[in-house]
């Protein structure tokens, strides 16, 4: 059963210096499953993700060949039909939560507009609502958050807040771009459980966008490699440790380890025949 | 030509004269694509030139009276618009009248938008007792119909082109002291001002450097919308004998004695208020197209629009 | 003599008629050259505290000496040259509207220290970014990148002391290894002395010589480097930290857990 479907996705953004080639013919499918995509910074994870909710700015130019979300073709749908889809179908945990809140608006009044606005719930009850899903990402004043403007929280409060406010209306299918990484480990677990009891119980399709390989591996079914623009590997998660590419190999050795030695790390080896500008396997 | 285009087109600048100069390029590149704001910026240009050079452009001495050609219609030759009830060639009063225009224009540009830029950062930025003697005082600025109160103002200080200026800026500033305080809160809680806090600025510094920018570009294109608006308020004051005197060739001032004849000589109201209703759609649409240009973000990044 | 002394110290914000105590009698010390690590729960109080130092959170009790000295309020211009701190976020902490150049400059003009052409040129390659970034705006740079810019910036004025929060956490596997032996050499290089906050106890373990756990505000275990890849811990809160980043572990990959 296939939720997503995506052929040769491309995102070119046409710079005053020329055409930047961000997303370069990326294919894959998704059920109602765990998908990650790990790659490093500027590889493209967070255009493929927006590129799904058709939220590119210009000078950025989405094609495919195909972008199908549950039997409706993402390219030719309307604005409008874009805007009901999103938020509401597809929700997406933006990767600079504190950037994407409305700095000038209480949490609450953000969290329960939604609320109010579409699904039309009286306010005591959008209220209670919101509480409930602060809770659940284990925030622990939730009363006080919902007063709270976003500069008022800490670093992995915005990105609890930008969770919750994502799950309120029960997507199919939630892009999370690097939801986690300003949590510590064990509220991380507790946020994780949540989004794995979505996919489990209620069917939801996640797109885990993380730059941790290691969370990846814990966390989710099958990982995507992504290295500029393309992807180079696919693997079952459990075996990402052990993946073959060297590229994927040079990102985990870059990792520092508890008890491991103070010298410097490792960096990326980039003068493989991978890394040249047209490798890639697919 | 080429070479000069590939320098300022250098993604890696060595100077930052070449940087700043190689911004300026790219922003004018990014308002050619944009054909409205081009029509908006020709006809602001065509405004200006036409302003310097009047005493060339125009045909005929926008002040000497001819009563054996009053009301000529549109079209007779020498007075291609036709003249008024005193015998002036209407095409060579616009002409001037476009000097008094600018003047008008470019006092309230520099006056309004400083003032409210200045009050609302400084609002904003010390929130508290400031913020609430301050926005008290902008409220009650908003609180009257501007025309009114420009109206009172000149009626205080008499009628003239200076005052009437005064009276448009000291009334045209409070929509901007708003603009720059809702920015200024947006950013003053914001890491980059703290980073700025911590090695060691002022508050003088902080505001000018780094929250007047953040506040600049909502602030100019409002003033590019407002500004058809500041040139029928100096219309409207002109029109109620209260802004420039006659016989100088003011727009707002032809209008109003164009006003009589409007059913037979229509033309003598229209030509001007044709001139006033050109410029204003011109700099209507500068406004809509620096709202894209002004932001270096805008044409470059993916952030998603909020 | 330690270098950073943090004695009891308290923060309470007041909004809207609320207190949130976000630090309750936080007490510890840094040694000069020394690196020290903060870690805990998200919310916890770790930022509060390194912004506590700088002045910019309302210390409602306890002291902060450095050097043996009170740090005054407000902080000053001396303490700006001694302590400089690269925010959590490098997405924020930069300013969209100014260059790199700009931003790495400004220090210098607020000092009044000249010649600053040649130092910008200098931090950039101090931090390893290429020196023809240096008329780019943040958003042309990757989260990496940024997070290097805000690193060279608060390297300008030459501190003595770099409270560092979450330097990584925004970053992918190459780039925090870069960002982290690039902040080990410039300690090496200059002898300076972090206070580190981080939720990666991996990050924290190959950078800090103690760490202080933390938990609602409060301090909850102090773990030297050893005790902490030992499992050596005594509370239950500081146990389940390090049990949870199991796989942040020396040794043989462990196996998936599901
Ligand atoms: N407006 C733009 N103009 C030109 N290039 C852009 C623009 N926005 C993004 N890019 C480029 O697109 C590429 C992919 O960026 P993306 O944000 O998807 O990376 P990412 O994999 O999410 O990285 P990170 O881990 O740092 O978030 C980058 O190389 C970036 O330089
Ligand atoms: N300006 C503020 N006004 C009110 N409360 C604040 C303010 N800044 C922080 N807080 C509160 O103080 C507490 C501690 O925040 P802090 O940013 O220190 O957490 P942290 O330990 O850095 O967490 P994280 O790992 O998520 O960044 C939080 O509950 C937060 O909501
Ligand atoms: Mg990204
Ligand atoms: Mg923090």
């Amino acid at each position: 059963m296939t939720l997503l479907d995506v052929q040769n996705l491309r995102v070119t953004f046409d710079t005053e210096t020329g055409p930047v080639q961000a997303v370069r013919g990326v294919s894959f499918s998704l059920g109602r499953e765990r998908l990650g995509i790990v790659g490093e910074s500027g590889s493209g994870k967070t255009m493929t993700g927006r590129a799904v909710l058709r939220l590119i700015r210009p000078p950025g130019r989405i094609e495919a060949d195909r972008m199908v979300f549950d039997g409706q073709d993402l390219m030719k749908a309307s604005d409008r039909e874009m805007r009901a889809l999103r938020g509401q179908r597809i929700g997406m945990v933006m990767q600079d939560p504190k950037y994407s809140l409305n700095p000038v608006m209480s949490v609450g009044q953000q969290l329960t507009e939604g609320l109010r606005l579409r699904d039309r719930i009286g306010r005591a009850a959008a209220h209670a609502k919101a509480v409930a899903a602060l809770e659940a990402v284990q925030i622990r004043d939730p009363e006080r958050v919902m007063a709270a403007y976003p500069h008022e929280l800490s670093g992995g409060m915005g990105q609890r807040v930008m969770i919750a406010m994502m799950l309120i209306p029960e997507p199919d299918l939630l892009i999370a771009d690097e939801p986690t990484s300003a949590l510590d480990v064990t509220v991380q677990a507790e946020v994780l459980s949540i989004l794995d009891g979505l996919v489990r119980d209620r069917g939801m399709g996640l797109i885990f966008i993380s730059h941790d390989l290691r969370l990846v591996s814990r966390f989710c079914d099958r990982v995507l490699v992504m290295y500029k623009g393309r992807i180079v590997e696919e693997v079952q998660a459990g075996n990402l440790l052990a993946a073959r590419h060297p590229y994927t190999q040079g990102l985990l050795n870059c990792l520092p380890r508890i008890g491991g030695p103070r010298a410097p790390l490792p960096g990326l080896d980039r003068s493989g025949a991978w890394a040249q500008d047209n490798g890639g396997t697919r | 030509m080429s070479s000069l285009r590939l320098w300022l087109t250098d993604p890696n600048p060595t100077s930052r004269r070449q940087a700043r100069l190689g911004q300026l390029w790219l922003a004018w590149l990014r308002i050619r694509r944009n054909s409205l704001a081009m029509a908006g910026l020709v006809i602001v240009a065509l405004l200006v030139l036409v302003a310097v050079f009047a005493p060339l452009l125009a045909p005929h001495d926008p002040l000497v009276q001819d009563l054996g050609r009053r009301l000529l219609p549109p079209g007779t030759p020498g007075n291609l618009l036709g003249t008024d009830d005193f015998g002036r060639d209407i095409l060579s009063r616009i002409i001037y009248g476009s000097r008094i225009t600018l003047y008008i224009i470019g006092l309230v540009a520099v006056t309004a938008p400083v003032l409210g830029l200045l009050i609302g950062t400084v609002a904003g930025y010390f929130g508290g007792w400031v913020d609430a003697v301050l926005m008290r005082l902008t409220d009650i600025f908003l609180a009257f119909p501007r025309l009114i109160l420009a109206l009172a103002l000149v009626a205080v200080l008499g009628p003239g082109i200076e005052n009437a200026v005064l009276a448009i800026a000291l009334t045209a500033w409070p929509p901007y002291a708003r603009i720059a305080r809702a920015e200024t809160l947006t950013v003053r809680n914001s890491d980059y001002i703290a980073a700025v806090r911590l090695q060691g600025a002022g508050a003088v510094r902080i505001i000018a450097g780094h929250i007047v920018p953040m506040c600049l570009s909502s602030v100019i294109i409002r003033v590019t919308l407002d500004m058809a608006g500041v040139i029928l308020i100096a219309a409207g004051l002109g029109f109620l004998g209260l802004g420039v005197q006659p016989p100088m060739p003011e727009w707002g001032l032809m209008i109003s004695s164009g006003r009589k004849f409007l059913f037979e000589q229509w033309w003598v109201a229209t030509m001007p208020g044709l001139a006033i209703f050109i410029v204003s759609l011109g700099f209507n649409l500068l406004g809509d197209g620096l709202r894209d240009v002004l932001d270096p973000r805008s044409s470059q990044s993916g952030s998603a629009p909020k | 003599m330690s270098l950073i002394e943090i004695d009891n110290l308290s923060v309470t914000f007041r909004a809207k008629g609320r207190e949130v105590q976000a630090v309750q009698g936080v007490s510890l010390t840094v040694g000069e050259k020394e690196s020290f690590g903060l870690v805990g729960e998200s919310g916890s109080g770790k930022s509060t505290i390194l912004r506590a130092i700088c002045g910019l959170a309302p210390v409602s009790g306890g002291t902060i000496r450095i050097g043996g000295k009170v740090i005054p309020s407000p902080r000053g211009r001396d303490f700006s040259r001694r302590v400089q701190m690269v925010f959590q976020d490098p997405y924020a902490s930069l300013h969209p509207r100014h260059t790199i150049d700009r931003t790495l400059s400004e220090p210098l003009a607020i000092h009044g220290i000249g010649n600053s052409d040649a130092r910008v040129m200098q931090v950039l390659e101090d931090v390893g970014l290429p020196t023809s970034f240096r008329f780019r705006y943040p958003h042309q740079l990757s989260g990496g990148q940024r997070q290097r810019v805000a690193i060279a910036r608060a390297l300008m004025l030459n501190p003595q002391i770099l409270l560092l929060d979450e330097p990584t956490s925004a970053l992918d596997a190459s780039v925090q290894a870069e960002v982290l032996n690039l902040l080990n050499r410039l300690r090496a290089e200059h002898g300076l002395t972090f206070l580190m906050v981080s939720h990666d106890l991996a990050v924290i373990d190959h950078m800090c010589d103690r760490v202080l756990v933390m938990q609602h505000g409060r301090a909850v275990e102090e773990l030297s480097r050893e005790a902490l890849a030992a499992a050596q811990m005594k509370t239950a809160y500081a146990r389940s930290l390090f049990d949870a980043s199991a796989d942040r572990l020396l040794g043989p990959t462990p196996e998936p857990v599901k």
